[in-house]
Formats: structure tokens, sequence, C-alpha cells
């Protein structure tokens, strides 16, 4: 039946995907809960309009570091939620196919009369709906922080903002899910998708300041996730669909790559 | 089930040959299973018969050669072969996070159309406990819920990779029961092996590999005639040690006390027993060639690595 690997994959990850989900949430709402007293410093803002640009571009490109917008981007949106999605979707890309491999488990599955285009599309399609769960937490964790410190920020721009971090995530899993398929190994798997992680946000942050860099910016990934600054103006289609191209053409690669290869034991 | 005629090859490889880099796999491989027939596979660890089996079920490409399974290509009609066929792999590896029962459950569900019935029958036979999570289980235990899977769906060929090992010879006997009832239904097995009684008993043709390439493949009877015997004769009186001398097919003669005599003798006895026929033998003790001296002739001796 279609779906049996794609439910046996959730349901097997639903406990520990429950963990991430309310360590999300809390996470998130107790950053918001910082808000009020990081408002109530002006000098900060003065503090950061002296620091070098380079320094600005870690902290993001806001007008307005005390606004909320300009906070949660600071505090949440500009790295620690890439940080938790990837890091999640990385985990699950890695041992879709690659993790099943070396456990040994792959080799039952693909004595079933079971193909494996379906296999990885079923494993991609459990990871999608992961990066869905813990984007819905994440702005669980906002909106209830928000009411209870009156953040003013409508609903709609909090939605855009962790849907362009689940779409981020996803990006990078569908990254660490073909480099399994291709090649196999978890480690492998998950070192390369690290190192491009960090390279493209590098690039992303050093892209806005550094002159050489900045045409290169398109390049990364980080771009299409908060360079449009989902916060502020909501979603951009056009950025949203560079990411889920950019996801879909990974999945592809991964599909016809694994097809080749021989499956180890 | 499908019909198709007795005989016909389930299985056929045509210079099969799979290398891993420069680290052989199989060579040239030219092995033909029937229809109905129970295949032993026979060969030292590392010999390639692993190897032959995952290049059948689509894990592995070949590097040069083809495979035909019902006559079907192993890679375009790779899921036609694999819903017609129960697989045990080698080293099995299962979810230890779920219960034989949910595995199981699994399995079926991706395979549709199993009963179930069946199912718990096999469970049964085999003493297989499904309701305890499978990280729990001895490797016996887990070998028992590997089998259950390769039956299953009652699937008309049966590929098993070293199948016995690990249980207890009370179930070690169930499982040749169930080889045999396959085989009385029609359905076609191929078992890798290293346990030669275990393939005297199940099987009725043997293939033998060692280093990447297909020795002989024979029946299990015609194999042990042309084996080498071990012969004792018992003479009324000492003979000396030259009486069976130019005697066809007989060799390492060794003269004991007591008017004994051993010797070995490689195919036919008849000779043998013509030329005894000139003194008075009081007895003649002949030990069955077990499939191990079957072995050891094709081995060269050599069986230091057939674990």
């Amino acid at each position: 039946m279609p779906g049996e690997v794609f439910a046996r994959t959730l349901k097997d990850q639903k406990r520990n995907l429950a963990w991430w989900a309310v360590g999300t949430v809390f996470f998130a709402v107790l950053v918001v809960l910082v808000y009020p007293s990081y408002s109530a410093v002006p000098e900060l803002e003065r503090l950061l309009e002296e620091a070098p640009p380079a320094l600005k571009a870690f902290f993001g490109e806001s007008a307005s570091i005390t606004s909320p917008v300009g906070f949660l981007n600071t505090e949440l949106f500009f790295f620690m939620v890439p940080l938790v999605f990837i890091i999640l979707a990385v985990g699950r890309g890695s041992d879709a196919v690659a993790g099943e491999e070396e456990r040994g488990t792959l080799e039952l599955l693909l004595s079933l009369p079971l193909s494996r285009r379906r296999l990885v599309l079923e494993k991609a399609a459990a990871m999608v709906i992961t990066m869905g769960v813990l984007s819905l937490a994440m702005w669980l964790g906002i909106a209830a922080g928000s009411l209870l410190v009156e953040i003013d920020l409508t609903g709609v721009y909090k939605a855009a903002a962790t849907i362009s971090g689940a779409l981020l995530g996803l990006t990078f899993g569908a990254l660490a899910l073909a480099i399994g398929a291709w090649r196999g190994g978890r480690g492998i798997s998950i070192g390369i998708s690290g190192v491009v992680g960090v390279a493209t946000y590098l690039l992303n942050v050093f892209g806005t300041t550094v002159n050489v860099l900045e045409p290169f910016r398109p390049l990364s990934p980080f771009y299409y996730y908060i360079g449009a600054e989902p916060l502020a103006k909501g979603l951009n289609l056009g950025h949203a669909g560079v990411l889920t191209g950019l996801s879909v053409i990974l999945i592809a690669l991964a599909v016809t790559s694994f097809d080749r290869r021989d499956v180890a034991k | 089930m499908e019909v198709s005629v007795l005989g016909e090859a389930v299985i056929r490889t045509h210079k099969l040959t799979k290398w891993y880099g420069k680290h052989r796999g199989v060579i040239e491989l030219d092995l033909e299973v029937r229809q109905g027939e129970v295949l032993g596979y026979l060969g030292p660890n590392g010999a390639g018969k692993t190897t032959t089996i995952r290049l059948l079920l689509d894990f592995l490409r070949p590097t040069a050669g083809r495979a035909e399974v019902f006559g079907l290509d192993p890679r375009r009609d790779s899921i036609e072969i694999r819903r017609r066929t129960g697989y045990l792999p080698g080293e099995l590896a299962l979810y230890g996070n779920l219960t034989g029962q949910e595995f199981l459950r699994y399995a079926a569900r991706l395979r549709g159309g199993v009963d179930w019935d069946f199912t718990h029958g096999w469970a049964e036979r085999l003493k297989a406990d499904l309701s305890r999570p499978i990280r729990t289980l001895s490797h016996g235990n887990k070998q028992k819920i590997g089998l259950i899977q390769a039956f299953m769906h009652r699937p008309s060929l049966l590929i098993l990779d070293e199948p016995s090992s690990g249980l207890d010879p009370l179930i070690q006997h169930e499982f040749y029961r169930m080889v045999a009832e396959a085989k009385a239904e029609g359905r076609t097995v191929l078992l890798s092996s290293h346990n030669l009684p275990e393939v005297e008993r199940v099987c009725d043709r043997v293939g033998i590999i060692r280093d990447g390439r297909l020795l002989t493949v024979e029946g299990v009877a015609s194999l042990k005639e042309r084996s080498l015997r071990r012969l004792e004769i018992h003479f009324a009186s000492a003979p000396n040690s030259g009486v069976l001398a130019g005697v066809s097919g007989v060799q390492d003669v060794e003269v004991a006390d007591g008017g004994i005599l051993r010797c070995t003798v490689r195919g036919s006895l008849d000779p043998l027993v013509k030329a005894l026929a000139r003194f008075e033998v009081i007895n003649l003790v002949s030990h069955e060639p077990t499939l191990e001296e079957v072995f050891m002739a094709y081995y060269g001796g050599d069986l230091k690595h057939a674990g």
C-alpha cells in the first residue's frame, strides 16, 4: 500500500518530534518574554548603530533592533531558527537512506515489493511533515509569547517567517538525503550538509557588507530564507519558490542517484 | 501462484560477474535453479554466495553478464520479482523498536495480500515470540521472525541466505520441514549455506562456489557417488601391503594390525570388490561420504575458510 513507509517513518519518529516541538515552543516563548526588558534599553540601539557594518549584518538588517520585528529577527530568526530547523532536517535526511543502510534494515525493506524511488519519496514526504510540525511549534511559541507581552505583530507574518524556516530546513534536509542516497554513509551526509550550511550562512551574512561577495549572495539558501524579510513583509513567493524548487531538485537527485547505485550492507 | 512447467529455470545467470572496485565478488557465474527444486548453494564465507543473491534481488548491479529470475530482468522488473520472492538476508537486521508482530504487519502491508492465519501458524511452529520488541530478542529468535517474513506471502521462490544460523536443533528441523513443504507445493528454493549436513538433508542439487567461481552443480546423490569413500577391509589373514596395487580408484592404502586394511576409493567400488574376491574377507566397513568429504575433494583439502 502506498504511504506505508511514510506512515512508519513518522510513527517511529513521533516521540522524538514531539520533544523537538515542545522544546521549540518553550524556547520561542522564553525569547519573546525577554522583549519588554530589551526594548526598555534605548542605548542598545545607539550601540548597534555605532557598530561596524559586519557586526550589524550578523544582527540583521532591520531598521530598529528594538522594534518587535528587529528583536525577533535578531534573537530568533537570524540564527536560532535556521539552526534548529537545519539540525532536525539534516538528521532526518541523512537517516532516511544512509541511516537505514548503515543499520542494515534497508536490505529487508528493499526485498519487499517497494521501489527505491518510492522509498526515497515517502521518506522525503515524512521530512516535509516534520518541518511543518516544527514550523507550527515555532509559530505557536512566538504567538503565545506575543500574547503574554503584547507584541504587536501580524500572525500571518510570523507564520511567513516560520514557514520560511521550514523551507530552509527542508532544503538542507533534502541535501542530506541526496548525499546519503548518492554515496551512502550517514556521517558523510551530515558532514557535507553541515559544511554547506555554515558556508552559505556566512556567504549570506557577509554578502550584505562585503562588496566582493554581494553578487554571490543569491547563491545562498539563507538569502531566500530571510533576505526578503518575511517577518516584516510576509512571505515572498518567489523566494519561497526558490527554496521549494531547490528541495524538489535535490529530492529528484536523491531518487535518480539511489536508483543507480549498489545497496551496501 | 503462477502456473509454470516443472523443471523450467526460475533463476538463470549468464556469465554473471561482479567486482567491487578491485575486490572480487563473483566471476562469470552460470547458475540455473529449476522450478520446484531446492538448490543448495555451498561455499565458504566470502566465496560469493551472498553477492550472487544480492545480484538477483537488484541490491547490486552486475559488472558484466546478466541474470534472469522468472525470466524477468532483475533491474527492470525488480518489483515483480520481489513480489514473487521471499528473502531472508544473511545478516538479518530488523527494526529493534518494533515487536515481531508490528514488523510482520508492516512487511505484510508493504506486500499486500498476506494471509495472517498462515503467519500465525508459522510463528507457532517456529515458537517465535511476536509480542516482544525485536531488540530484546536473541539472534535465533530474530532469525525466526526473518523466516516467517520470507514465507509469509507463500512466494513461488524462496531465497534464503544461511537460514538456519542461530536456530536450535528442534527449530532447525521444523524449518527443514517448512522447506520440504514448500518444495512439495512446487515452490523453488535457493538456500545458501556452509552447513553441509543441512544441504545434504534438504537439497536436491548443490552448487559449490569458491573464490567467486561456480565449481560444479550436481545432484546430491551423484555428488556423493563421485566422491571419495573410506573403506576398512578385515582379512582372515594379514594381507601384504601390495595386495591392492593397480586396482582402479583405490588409493591411500594402509595396513594395520589384525589383518585390517584401510583405503580410499574414488568412484565405483566394483574394481575393488573384484580384486578382493580372491581373498577371505571377514568384514567390509564403508564410511558413507559426507558432503564434507565431497567438499574436500573440490576444495583440494583446504577447508580452513569454510567456517
